[in-house]
């Protein structure tokens, strides 16, 4: 009887073995994309950069080169007034910082943009029009951009809009 | 038999991690690997919350925001993924939302139990990963009154708190209640900066800034027993108020005062919740003729309120406007009501036990705040189910068990209180929610066997099991700026299915013990939120949109526990826990799920002293987990790299004037460790687990 047990214990303990090995060692087929795009802002013709300053009632050209080991799927800007001093960029350096104040009519800008063709590499150039009658003040110029697989990357820089 | 519901009395001193199968042989969990966690145990072992308490247990998981606030994961599988059930009613708060704890009171718990496996036949929809089954102190037998204080403080968050807890008996009348007050302080961790993106955000005294907290919480039971009848009325209200790290709610960083900030540790500011769990519970009990009746009714009022500073994100107005009735504090406000009702009959038939039983519930959800992400919505559900133990011979059971779900959601529709921009120039308030009616229905069914075999206990089980879609997956369509995210919900999904194999192997001697409890499972349509790689300029002002789509998932792991007691009072014990989860279809083929939790071993050295004239049950103990590094991510998710913590812990009962008082000292991450756990929120932003933790406890009884 106890003989029997052992065997019967021995079965199932290899069954149970076999079972979670054979679960276990199965080889991941194909590789899966693990990488985030990146946004390079450092080179001579990226705009804006960190304190940059651009004067209300120009236009400026965002200027970015957006890479990813893969494929790059979209890219979006955010422009937001930062007059309460919430928000922070990602970059690292001070800038000047006006006093806290109010908005009355700030400039907001949202634009997304969908990169043709799946590149590993994209050099993004964007024509931003800032009307004359919005605040000055300090902004937060905000870029994200993703990959086909969905990974993502933020940078969020302070710029500062003048008179 | 009498109600299975009560635990043993007698508590265990070394036999924290039990299985639960011989407990529960003759019922129909019987078939599910069940671990049990005593109240003692649950005090020896006490992290900041219930969840990271039962965490220790292999298979079981907490996905946290803080020391202080987590819910459930059992085997990688969380949110509405797990059901909690307290005194046989299913805890229901707002389990899919990111920063969401489980409201229920550690020290009020009797005993915890967490059914691994496919436990729908059980409870129904959300029970698709397992169930965390939590009930009350076991009733007093004879006449009597007594109970305990408890005091309590821990270091690292400069925590103050004590607990009550009283119980009575009179002939056939039992009361009982308890009431629980903690107070604390940020927590810390073991760096002076951490890193949200590239922004340096410098930590003050390596507080974790505005993380502090208060709860408050009582519970009152009464009821009458005897052999043939009895009924209980449980009252409970869970309250807390609780801060979340100001520079980074989810994972934009954010500038703050920190003079304001870093005025006090105790203050709480914003970001912040308060909480409040009502819950009324009446479970009653018949023993009539040869039936077993149960009857339990259940109601319940989760109030959550989320409070921020105003921020215009997108196209929201800069300035909050006056002329809004929603208080400009409040970002996020949920109030659900939820009407439950169980009837269970059980009965021998022949060599078979037969349980044939319904439940229903009824849920009220209402949202306010200048903030949206799920609209209001109504539910309905009811399953009626049956199971059946059949008694092959002395050794053998069978299990089977067939449930019939159906249950109707209605969402209202919900529009932006405020403009924003449209293509060509044009501007409207946002309709994100329609009105939305879907009605599901689900079969589920479960095959298992027991059989002993000398010393070893084998188990296996085949079942299905389902979820039926939320509302949030349904009618989500909005933008959660604290994550860049734009979640848009789908109304046409389906009811998740779910088959798994469960396998259990327990083998116990004198000295030793071990069991092994693989799984594997495969998901039909598993229903995830996919980040896309794009973005939308109108609807979701500029971010990335996140979608609920199907897709196929296969899931395998297992848990080991072994236990050995080489010599009479030194016990060495060893918990191992291993999950994958790979998608099989969909944009996401070949990545794993969300929160994947990394391997891990918890070794524990243990030595328990003799009694002796003045300490009784002293207890020294060490563990060490282990935890492998997480390469296997989903987007957003970063790696994590591996860790390991030691863990402390010490207690006696010292006899002193009649009583006998209970010290407990416990050091958690008793070196300090810096590390990252994968399963916690704050890991998106780099920041690391608390730091060493001195956690000591006074408990003196009465009665």
């Amino acid at each position: 009887m106890k003989l029997f047990n052992m065997k019967v214990l021995q079965k199932y303990t290899l069954i149970a073995v076999l079972f979670v090995m054979a679960a276990a060692c199965k080889k991941d087929k194909e590789s899966i994309d693990t990488e985030k795009p990146t946004i390079a802002i450092d080179s001579d013709t990226a705009f804006p950069k960190q304190c940059s300053t651009i004067k209300r009632g120009t236009s400026f050209t965002f200027r970015s080169t957006l890479a990813d080991n893969v494929a790059l799927g979209s890219y979006s800007i955010d422009v937001h007034h930062n007059f309460d001093h919430h928000s922070h960029s990602t970059e690292i350096g001070e800038c000047t910082v006006e006093a806290i104040k109010t908005p009355i009519k700030p400039f907001v800008l949202v634009k997304t943009v969908n990169i043709p063709g799946q590149p590993q590499q994209y050099n993004a150039e964007l024509q931003i029009d800032v009307p004359a009658d919005i605040d000055p003040g300090n902004y937060h110029f905000m870029i994200q951009v993703t990959d086909l697989a969905g990974w993502s990357t933020q940078k969020g820089i302070s710029i500062r809009i003048l008179e | 038999m009498f109600l299975p519901c009560y635990g043993q009395e007698k508590s265990i001193q070394l036999e924290e991690v039990k299985v639960g199968g011989r407990r529960y042989q003759r019922a129909a969990e019987g078939i599910l690997s069940i671990d049990i966690l005593n109240a003692d145990s649950i005090q020896k072992y006490q992290a900041g919350s219930l969840m990271q308490t039962l965490s220790r247990l292999p298979g079981v998981n907490a996905i946290g925001i803080g020391p202080n606030l987590s819910k459930p994961q059992i085997r990688g599988l969380g949110f509405n993924r797990v059901a909690t059930v307290e005194n046989g009613i299913k805890h229901e708060g707002q389990q899919w939302g990111l920063d969401h704890g489980l409201e229920i009171d550690q020290f009020s718990v009797g005993s915890a139990e967490v059914l691994k496996g496919a436990s729908s036949f059980l409870y129904g929809s959300d029970a698709i990963g397992g169930v965390i089954r939590l009930l009350p102190p076991t009733e007093l037998r004879e006449d009597g009154f007594k109970g305990n204080f408890n005091v309590l403080t821990k270091s690292n968050n400069a925590t103050y708190g004590g607990s009550f807890h009283a119980q009575g008996r009179k002939g056939h009348w039992v009361f009982g209640g308890g009431f629980t007050h903690l107070d604390y302080a940020d927590y810390k961790v073991p760096t002076d900066t951490v890193y949200v993106y590239n922004y340096a955000v410098r930590l003050k005294d390596r507080h974790v800034r505005n993380t502090a907290g208060r709860e408050t919480h009582f519970q009152l039971r009464s009821g009458y027993i005897s052999d043939r009848f009895s009924s209980i009325l449980y009252l409970s209200n869970y309250h807390t108020k609780l801060g979340f790290f100001a520079n980074a709610h989810g994972l934009e960083p954010r500038g703050v005062d920190t003079a304001l900030y870093d005025k006090s540790s105790r203050d709480i500011g914003f970001p912040s919740q308060t909480v409040n769990h009502l819950k009324l519970i009446n479970r009653s009990f018949i023993d009539w003729d040869k039936h077993k009746l149960w009857i339990d009714l259940g109601y319940q009022k989760n109030y959550r309120q989320e409070y921020n500073n105003y921020t215009a994100h997108g196209y929201m107005p800069p300035v909050y406007p006056q002329d809004m009735t929603v208080p400009i504090y409040l970002e996020r406000l949920y109030d659900k009501q939820i009407y439950s009702m169980t009837l269970k009959d059980q009965f021998s038939l022949a060599k078979h036990r037969l349980t044939i039983g319904a439940n229903g519930d009824y849920q009220d959800n209402r949202i306010d705040g200048w903030s949206f992400l799920i609209p209001s919505y109504r539910q309905k559900a009811m399953g009626l189910f049956a199971y059946d133990q059949y008694l092959l011979d002395d050794r053998t059971t069978l299990y089977g068990a067939l449930r019939y779900d159906y249950s109707h959601i209605h969402t209202s529709s919900y529009q932006d209180w405020f403009d924003s921009q449209l293509e060509g120039n044009q501007t409207a308030r946002i309709v994100r929610a329609s009105e939305l009616s879907r009605r599901f229905n689900s079969l589920v069914w479960s095959i298992g066997a027991g059989r002993q075999f000398g010393s070893v206990e084998t188990k296996i089980n085949l079942g299905k099991s389902f979820r039926a879609p939320i509302a949030q997956e349904l009618a989500a369509n909005g933008v959660n700026y604290h994550y860049f995210s734009y979640e848009k919900g789908n109304g046409s999904l389906s009811p998740e299915q779910s088959y798994q194999l469960d396998l259990s192997l327990t083998w116990s001697a004198k000295k030793a013990s071990a069991a092994l409890t693989p799984f594997f499972n495969y998901f039909a349509n598993y229903i995830y939120l996919n980040p896309t790689s794009r973005y939308d300029q109108y609807y979701g002002a500029g971010n990335q949109i996140f979608e609920y789509t199907e897709s196929r998932v296969r899931r395998y792991g297992a848990e080991l526990k072994v236990s050995y007691q080489p010599l009479k009072q030194w016990k060495v014990e060893l918990l191992g826990e291993y999950v994958r989860s790979e998608q099989l279809s969909g944009a996401k083929k070949g990545y794993t799920l969300p929160f994947s939790p990394a391997p891990s071993i918890l070794m524990d050295l243990s030595w328990a002293a003799k009694n002796s004239k003045h300490f009784k049950d002293t207890y020294l103990s060490i563990d060490c987990k282990w935890t492998a590094a997480q390469y296997h991510v989903v987007p957003p998710e970063e790696f994590t790299p591996a860790y390991q913590v030691f863990n402390f812990r010490t207690g006696t009962q010292v006899n002193f004037a009649k009583s006998a008082i209970q010290l407990r000292l416990q050091i958690q991450n008793l070196f300090d460790k810096k590390y990252m756990d994968h399963t916690s929120f704050y890991r998106l932003i780099a920041l690391p687990e608390q730091g060493r933790n001195f956690i000591l406890s006074i408990g003196v009884p009465f009665g």
